[in-house]
């Protein structure tokens, strides 16, 4: 049998068991801590004096023996909405409030108008990039076409392939011209050069007299130096491309 | 439900009174310590255990309650608030007392001041000696307790206090509380039970058979 402790039996003298019926059947039946219990109850069965009782009215005569030197409270006053400070105070967060939106809107667009401006220049740079890149690509194939067929030996088929590039310089050669006369302020001195040295080309190629044939295609490239050409357009393409990546990721870099 | 009804309408009472004294009315606080005064009174004779003692702890205490009235929480219970001060005011008067006079308290204890009730008037010369020995050893069982022991059982066992109201008069938990009060008790135990040999302290009147 698990005996109540010493704890147990002072907290069931004081009613604060949480078993309390559990601790009553346990004394009930055990005489060990039935006895335990009846000497704690002898214990605090022992009595203090009783305190001695008092005339009524005994609370309010001790305060007003020490009451006299004391300070009464200050009276308080009933808070007003409507004071000076407090409409200063609130007149102010205002102002602070309107002046904070209204500098946030002019550095907003003090920020968003040289991004506007900045983005129709970068996307014309890439429309004209664009385009110049794909007159350069076609100018490149069509000089690559005129070297293979100076190159070949005199077949049937050569004639084929020379209708082809002259019809190719002619559709090429407005173009050349529209961007020659483009560039022609000399802001790109060798695009410029370079166009003005395609266009002679075109120009031999698409108002060749006859029918062209590998002579003359082979007088054309030794007298225009089309393989000097070929390389400078290369080299211009290449230039073009690059160009054209780097605003690309300026305009990603912008929308970021 | 009646007393509940009446201690949360007296918490109301006490509230608008303090709400009063705070707006300049120092007279209101006297129907606060006319409401209360008996009762810290009785606490603070039960820790001291001597009148004059205890009624500087009620002065002292409506002092420092009514100086720091303006800290009082609104939200808390006046009374339990008032009794934790009278607390604190009986123990600081009783550590000065302990200085005052060095000498143990066993060897000045003056039965005359404590008022024994246990000694009946026609009782023979062996009872009264008995009740003599029993004073004296509760009373030197006192003195042993710590300050909240002795607080926690004077609350818990003489006031009948809830482990609540004692552990929000000592600012401890509930069980902390509830381990002072068993403490107490223990020591109380202890330094009675060589009497409870004595063929006269068999059964007590008034104790559970």
């Amino acid at each position: 049998m698990k005996h109540l402790t010493e704890e147990q039996l002072v907290e069931h003298y004081f009613a604060d068991d949480a078993n309390r019926i559990a601790a009553e059947t346990h004394l009930r039946i055990c005489s060990r801590c039935e006895q335990a219990y009846e000497e704690i109850s002898n214990v605090l069965a022992v009595r203090a004096p009783h305190p001695p009782a008092q005339m009524p009215g005994y609370g309010r005569r001790v305060w007003q023996s020490i009451a006299a030197p004391l300070p009464a409270y200050p009276a308080k006053t009933k808070p007003s909405y409507f004071s000076w400070p407090r409409l200063v105070f609130v007149t102010a967060c205002l102002f602070a409030l309107v002046a904070a939106f209204v500098l946030g809107s002019l550095w907003q667009r003090a920020r968003k108008l040289p991004t506007e401006a900045a983005n129709p220049a970068q996307a014309k740079q890439r429309v004209v990039l664009f385009i110049l890149n794909d007159h350069l690509d076609r100018s490149e194939r069509l000089l690559v076409e005129l070297s293979h067929a100076g190159a070949q030996s005199h077949d049937p088929a050569d004639s084929l392939q020379a209708n082809s590039i002259e019809s190719e310089a002619r559709q090429l050669l407005p173009d050349n011209r529209l961007y020659r006369q483009a560039l022609a302020n000399g802001s790109d001195p060798m695009m410029s050069s370079t166009l003005d040295h395609l266009e002679r080309v075109l120009l031999e190629v698409a108002n060749s007299p006859d029918k062209l044939n590998s002579a003359d295609i082979e007088r054309i490239e030794r007298e225009m130096n089309t393989d000097s050409l070929l390389f400078q357009v290369r080299v211009l393409r290449q230039r073009n491309s690059t160009r054209e990546n780097q605003a690309v990721s300026l305009r990603k870099g912008a929308s970021i | 439900m009646a007393l509940l009804r009446s201690n949360t309408g007296m918490a109301k009472n006490d509230q608008a009174l303090i709400r009063t004294v705070l707006a300049g009315n120092k007279d209101a606080y006297g129907d606060l310590a006319e409401r209360h005064g008996e009762t810290m009174f009785r606490v603070a004779f039960r820790i001291t255990e001597s009148e004059p003692d205890a009624q500087e702890v009620v002065q002292e205490a409506l002092l420092r309650s009514y100086r720091s009235l303006a800290e009082f929480d609104a939200r808390s219970d006046f009374r339990t608030w008032i009794y934790r001060i009278t607390v604190n005011c009986a123990l600081q008067l009783l550590e000065k007392r302990k200085k005052e006079f060095a000498v143990p308290i066993t060897e000045e204890f003056d039965e005359q001041v404590s008022g024994i009730q246990l000694a009946d008037a026609t009782a023979g010369p062996e009872r009264l000696l008995l009740d003599r020995e029993i004073e004296h050893r509760r009373h030197a069982a006192m003195e042993k307790m710590t300050e909240d022991e002795r607080v926690a059982f004077v609350l818990r066992h003489l006031e009948g206090r809830s482990t609540e109201e004692i552990a929000t008069a000592l600012g401890v938990t509930p069980n902390n509380a509830k381990q002072s009060v068993f403490r107490a008790v223990q020591k109380m135990r202890r330094a009675l039970a060589p009497l409870w040999g004595t063929p006269l302290l068999g059964r007590r009147p008034g104790v559970k058979s």
